[in-house]
């Protein structure tokens, strides 16, 4: 809705003459993003947890295995006693080692895991967001489309069904049923997801179908695919993409929240395996440096796809 | 007082009783497909398959899955919801024991976040844009973006492990020293109560906000709310009489979707917190296979979510005298 119509390269122009409407309509959204202070606050964290999944050897001190006293592996020699009583370490600079988000009760850099664990996360995020938009979006348009048909009853009766089941519980069930695997937390989030997307998405279609742009498509003879793929959904695309991030967030925060319940696969890095082991090793209230971080990056991560995801919402609010 | 026909509204009843029988036979594949069984903790290496084949016997398992589906679906139409082989009671029993204290929890939350929320969303969707919005909009987004498990041992962390101010866990007092009476009760149950529902709304209160402030911000472009200033109200009259009454309705509707949120919520904070309700016990009974109590548990909250559905659609039509239902979209 909020991108003019009429550009759809119709006329099948030079492929010039067809690109310079759309690029010059990203730089303009482009500007109106860069307006929304939290927009660019949210890109820059996305950009930095980017580079840490990308390249985490740059930014991480140690490798995940690395042990404070020790070092890295190889592993020849075994701590102290009195050295294993001193962890979880509060953060050392040097002395007697560097760690400057301290270790764990395992002697495992907190910093070097935090930046590894980046990519998991990220990965969740993105998986599963896309995949829920991918299953929410067509079905949303389709279904606003026959608004008031039977193809629109049955797919809004199971939108109410899958409303029925409560989220996160059946989450679990699903996660049970398939193993706890990451793809398959990734599968879990997307299928009870993408409600919300598919919702409104509906209602979008419901009020665009009635333009007159789509009733002059009609009129050329243009067919119900090509209508609503072409002429639709490039207008809810802005929406759906607002949603995509809010699922991304759900999806980052949903994975933690199975971890937290004992459910992830942990023989991966993440920043909920993290927040887990603090609690199941009774560690929660003597080791900030521990306790704070994965849930400050988990926050980060999650707030960041809000920030852009809303940003994005008013770039292409039409009423400003 | 009529503004919604008979007719819709016993169509309505209908589907939601379908819908919650398709929800109950999904349940019960779901369930079923998770791998091992309740009986598995009950069967010991030195028994003999007589003794298995006995228990199997006990718990209906020997039927064939049909017969063992109708009768759970005959079964939940009459209200009786079996046995649990874990908590070894009638699971009816454990419903109505656990329910009120997650409804407590649950319903503390919802009506403190559904005041706070649109409250905070009526005036930064009026001054959308202003300093002030930009600010609070983006510290909300950061609250909405905190695990609640994490945010819970952060409040634990505070006041109950520094300043030793509210208890971490359960619903009362463990050895108490005082007399059980109706008031110490009430205090007791406030006191315990208050750190899972300061968790709760600190994240909550935000998704009611979310929908109220664009839905604000639109109506602020409304002839009424020209018209209202053009009486000469004042701003505070034209924006909480005139603009936020209307921009109410989405919310309303909203509120089913945040109550999705809020139940998983609770699901995490009942366990950060031992609090004896729903959310415990729909964790614990999925990952221990005790399918009657994952049953019921599911098909309250199922229920709950039906009948919030049906009730926000009739209360639509009193916030919105526009709407009519029954005539098609």
């Amino acid at each position: 809705m909020a991108t003019q119509q009429g550009d759809s390269g119709t006329d099948g122009g030079s492929v010039r003459r067809r690109w310079e409407p759309r690029i010059e309509r990203l730089k303009r959204g482009w500007d109106r993003y860069t307006e929304h202070r939290i927009g660019v606050v949210g890109l820059v964290i996305l950009v930095v947890f980017t580079l840490w999944s990308i390249i985490p050897g740059v930014f991480a001190p140690h490798s995940t295995e690395w042990i404070a006293y020790i070092g890295e592996p190889p592993i020849e020699s075994r701590l102290t006693a009195e050295q294993v009583r001193s962890l979880p370490h509060p953060p050392a600079f040097g002395d007697p080692f560097f760690a400057p988000l301290g270790t764990n009760a395992n002697g495992n850099g907190i910093l070097s895991l935090l930046i590894y664990s980046a990519k998991n996360a990220m990965y969740i995020g993105l998986a599963a967001g896309l995949l829920s938009s991918l299953v929410g979006v067509p079905l949303g348009l389709i279904s606003g489309f026959y608004g008031d048909t039977w193809i629109d009853e049955a797919i809004q009766r199971f939108v109410d069904i899958m409303y029925g089941l409560p989220f996160l519980p059946f989450l679990i069930v699903l996660v049970a049923i398939r193993g706890i695997t990451t793809t398959n937390i990734i599968i879990g989030i997307a299928v009870t997801s993408w409600l919300n997307n598919c919702i409104t998405v509906r209602g979008e279609t419901l009020s665009l179908k009635e333009r007159s742009y789509v009733e002059s498509a009609k009129v050329a003879g243009a067919s119900d695919t090509r209508i609503i793929f072409r002429h639709i959904m490039p207008n809810v695309l802005p929406i759906s993409f607002v949603f995509l991030a809010q699922d991304a967030a759900g999806a980052v925060i949903a994975q933690a929240s199975l971890a937290y319940l004992g459910l992830a696969d942990f023989t991966a890095n993440s920043w909920g395996i993290m927040l887990e082991n603090i609690k199941s090793q009774g560690y929660i209230f003597d080791a900030w440096w521990w306790l704070l971080p994965p849930g400050l990056a988990l926050m980060l991560m999650a707030a960041s796809f809000y920030f852009i995801g809303f940003s994005m919402e008013d770039v292409t609010n039409p009423q400003r | 007082m009529t503004r919604i026909s008979g007719k819709y509204l016993a169509k309505r009843i209908v589907v939601s009783y379908l819908t919650l029988l398709v929800i109950m036979s999904l349940l019960f594949v779901l369930l079923r497909s998770m791998p091992g069984s309740f009986i598995t903790s009950m069967i010991s290496s030195g028994m003999t398959a007589e003794q298995i084949a006995r228990i199997r016997e006990t718990w209906g398992l020997n039927e064939p899955l049909w017969r063992q589906y109708l009768n759970f679906m005959i079964n939940y139409q009459t209200g009786n919801f079996g046995r649990s082989p874990t908590y070894n009671t009638q699971v009816w029993d454990l419903m109505i024991r656990r329910m009120p204290r997650t409804l407590v929890l649950f319903g503390s939350t919802f009506i403190i976040g559904f005041i706070v929320g649109p409250l905070v969303g009526m005036y930064l969707g009026w001054w959308r844009g202003s300093r002030k919005d930009k600010s609070i909009f983006s510290t909300s987004l950061l609250l909405y973006s905190m695990p609640s498990f994490w945010i819970s041992w952060l409040f634990i962390w505070v006041f109950n492990y520094e300043l030793d101010l509210l208890p971490s866990a359960y619903m009362f007092t463990q050895f108490p020293e005082f007399q059980w009476t109706a008031f110490t009760v009430m205090r007791d149950v406030l006191y315990h109560i208050a750190l899972p529902i300061m968790s709760l709304t600190f994240i909550g209160w935000v998704g009611s906000m979310l929908i109220m402030r664009p839905t604000m911000n639109q109506v602020t472009d409304e002839g009424y709310v020209f018209l209202a200033r053009a009486k000469g109200l004042s701003e505070r009259t034209v924006m909480v009489k005139h603009a936020a009454r209307n921009a109410l309705i989405p919310v309303a509707t909203g509120a089913v979707v945040s109550l999705a949120f809020l139940i998983d919520g609770s699901v995490i904070v009942e366990n950060v917190f031992n609090w004896p309700g729903m959310g415990q016990i729909i964790v614990s009974s999925v990952l221990n296979r005790d399918f009657p109590v994952a049953q019921a548990t599911f098909f309250m909250l199922a229920v709950l979510v039906v009948v919030m559905r049906l009730l926000t659609d009739v209360i639509y039509t009193y916030l919105d005298p526009r709407i009519k239902f029954g005539e098609g979209e």
